[in-house]
């Protein structure tokens, strides 16, 4: 069984060998331990599909999340200088602006006053949006824009091609053998990516009506990029849908602002392609699992276990086993990066022992894994899933 | 008629009302209510209320945020007519998201709730380097430092703040939170405490300045 072969029959809730290994990877930890430089990384498609396969390589994962948007092969271009510092590399842009590259964190974008841009909730036209793209190279901007385009796109032409660049060298370089997965913004996330998180949150409790058209429009986009993704032949669509959880909102402000759309996006994906579509949701979700099934997603992802989130294993399986695959839920920080070989090995045995009856279950950090995770923890899960994980012929 | 509206200010908090919440307090304050008996008998006791809500689950961050804005409405009317004691309430925090790290809502929201229950919050936003840290404590005379982080790569540097605060001999209350924060990290970082969320943030200041907490 080839490791693709793997990871579509557990997400297909099929017969596996072995229970699969894969995680997301944080950006830091790809900076740190990928050899390659991260503005490569960060900047171009070919550094973050490079980062990608030696990561998978490295870890022996049965497959691969591509997180990052494909990148314009022009950007240099707009480069003004590049500053180098101790905390990593500050890229300054000639349109004044800057983007500073951590050597082991997200880089982020500033306007030149050293502020992030926010349209204010007032100034939003439910009509003008379609897509958006945190990890864009410029950030926010509205109406939206592409880079360091000037123009917004007509939403029948709206992702440059090269945004799917990255899919495209991983599907060739190694796509037959290993499970590749693309990832769509929930229009939740991307809602509150726009306005930024407070003022999108009082948006829900100022004007419902307008929220809702909102996300209306940002799922269009979600679907139209998912199924781009699909048209290269990614074996599954991730939706991000990172502020979902309890920590945030209600179980009623769920119903209302995230399922219908994460709903429409698994609906529109899946009338065209028959690729399984599955939902990351970070924190504290143990109380709605059975909502974000009624999305229809094939799959959770994460599952944080107590003490970052609230989900237990066990009954994490009797609400989902046999229904959709679980991607889990190993705790990133206080085992994976916190903890030592012995620690490990006892905390990912018993997550097998609950996660492998009746297939369904991919072996996995549940949020990220952290920057500093020593390598040698994670190059540990390859060897437990054959250990503890294995399944009779 | 007084204790009527002060009600009705309490409920417009706890609504999220703000353009009610200013209303009443204009009308209070025409009446000839004093600023600190607005504040201490209108505003915190409605979020007093929402801050039980919110420890509950019976409401969640979209409801508080209102709820504050609501507050803030009415305090910004109300803050040039407190004394500097008034202001200072319960004690001084200066809080802020520590160097490397713009993550600001679970500090906000903690801002917010320490505010609420009676304290003078200093917030230096995000990415606060240690020297920020010292300024603000010494000019504002704190007697707790909060400190919040979102990344694995950034915890550490809670480490920095409270060594630097041991070599200077700066006596002052630490106290620690965010996702990736656990007591085990506190302790190991010789933080004075850690809240797991607002409402215990809450709860451990007022621990840490000797206040007796209420049975809610």
């Amino acid at each position: 069984m080839t490791p693709r072969e793997r990871m579509n029959n557990a997400m297909h809730l099929k017969a596996v060998d072995r229970v699969p290994v894969m995680c997301q990877l944080s950006i830091g930890h790809y900076f740190l331990n990928s050899g390659l430089d991260p503005l490569e990384i960060w900047f171009t498609s070919e550094g973050f599909a490079e980062a990608l396969i030696r990561m998978r390589e490295k870890y022996s994962f049965d497959g691969i999340l591509i997180n990052l948007p494909g990148r314009d092969p022009n950007y240099s271009n707009f480069i003004e200088r590049i500053e180098k510092n101790e905390d990593g590399s500050i890229v300054h842009w000639r349109n004044g602006n800057y983007t500073t590259v951590p050597k082991d964190d997200n880089p982020h974008y500033y306007q030149n006053d050293g502020s992030r841009y926010f349209p204010t909730f007032e100034e939003i036209k439910p009509e003008e949006l379609f897509y958006i793209e945190p990890w864009d190279l410029t950030d926010i901007t509205y109406p939206y824009t592409w880079g360091f385009e000037k123009e917004p796109r007509p939403f029948d032409n709206f992702f440059p091609d090269y945004h799917l660049d990255t899919i495209r060298i991983i599907k060739k370089r190694i796509g037959n053998e290993y499970s590749v997965h693309s990832e769509v913004f929930s229009p939740w996330s991307q809602f509150l990516e726009l306005l930024n998180y407070e003022n999108a949150l009082m948006a829900i409790m100022d004007d419902p009506k307008k929220v809702k058209a909102c996300l209306e429009s940002l799922t269009l986009g979600a679907i139209d990029l998912g199924k781009r993704q699909a048209k290269e032949e990614v074996d599954a669509v991730l939706i991000s849908s990172a502020f979902a959880g309890a920590g945030l909102i209600s179980r009623e402000h769920y119903q209302e602002f995230v399922l219908p759309y994460e709903k429409k996006i698994v609906e529109g994906i899946q009338r065209e392609f028959e690729i399984p579509v599955y939902t990351h949701t970070c924190g504290s979700i143990g109380d709605r699992l059975d909502l974000m099934m009624d999305t229809g997603t094939n799959g959770i992802d994460t599952l944080d276990p107590p003490p970052l989130g609230t989900v237990e294993l066990e009954e994490a399986k009797k609400i989902l086993g046999e229904k959709v695959f679980i991607k889990g839920n190993i705790d990133p920080v206080n085992t994976l990066l916190n903890s030592d070989e012995q620690n490990i090995t006892k905390d990912v045995e018993w997550r097998l022992n609950i996660g492998k009856p009746n297939g369904g279950f991919i072996l996995s950090s549940a949020c990220s894994i952290a920057p500093y995770t020593p390598p040698k923890n994670i190059e540990l899960l390859k060897n437990l899933a054959e250990k503890y994980g294995t399944y009779n012929k | 008629m007084i204790e009527e509206l002060l009600k009705e200010l309490s409920t417009a908090v706890i609504d999220g009302n703000k353009d009610k919440s200013l209303e009443i307090t204009n009308k209070l304050l025409e009446l000839g209510l004093s600023a600190k008996e607005i504040l201490d008998n209108g505003l915190l006791p409605g979020m007093d209320v929402v801050g039980v809500r919110f420890r509950d689950n019976i409401i969640f961050v979209p409801q508080v945020l209102i709820s504050a804005r609501a507050m803030k409405t009415s305090l910004a009317i109300l803050e040039p007519l407190l004394s500097k004691s008034d202001l200072r309430g319960s004690g001084t925090i200066v809080i802020g998201t520590v160097k490397g790290d713009i993550h600001d809502i679970g500090k906000n929201i903690v801002a917010m709730m320490l505010r609420s229950s009676g304290f003078s919050v200093i917030d230096l936003g995000i990415d606060t380097k240690v020297e920020k840290f010292l300024e603000a404590i010494k000019n504002e005379q704190a007697d707790i430092i909060g400190m919040s982080a979102l990344l694995t790569t950034t915890m550490g540097y809670m480490k920095t703040v409270i060594e630097r605060l041991k070599s200077e001999q700066i006596n002052i209350k630490t106290m620690i939170g965010g996702a990736p924060i656990s007591k085990a990290f506190a302790d190991q970082i010789n933080a004075d405490g850690y809240a797991k969320n607002a409402s215990d943030a809450v709860k451990l200041a007022k621990q840490l300045m000797g206040i007796a907490l209420r049975e809610e």
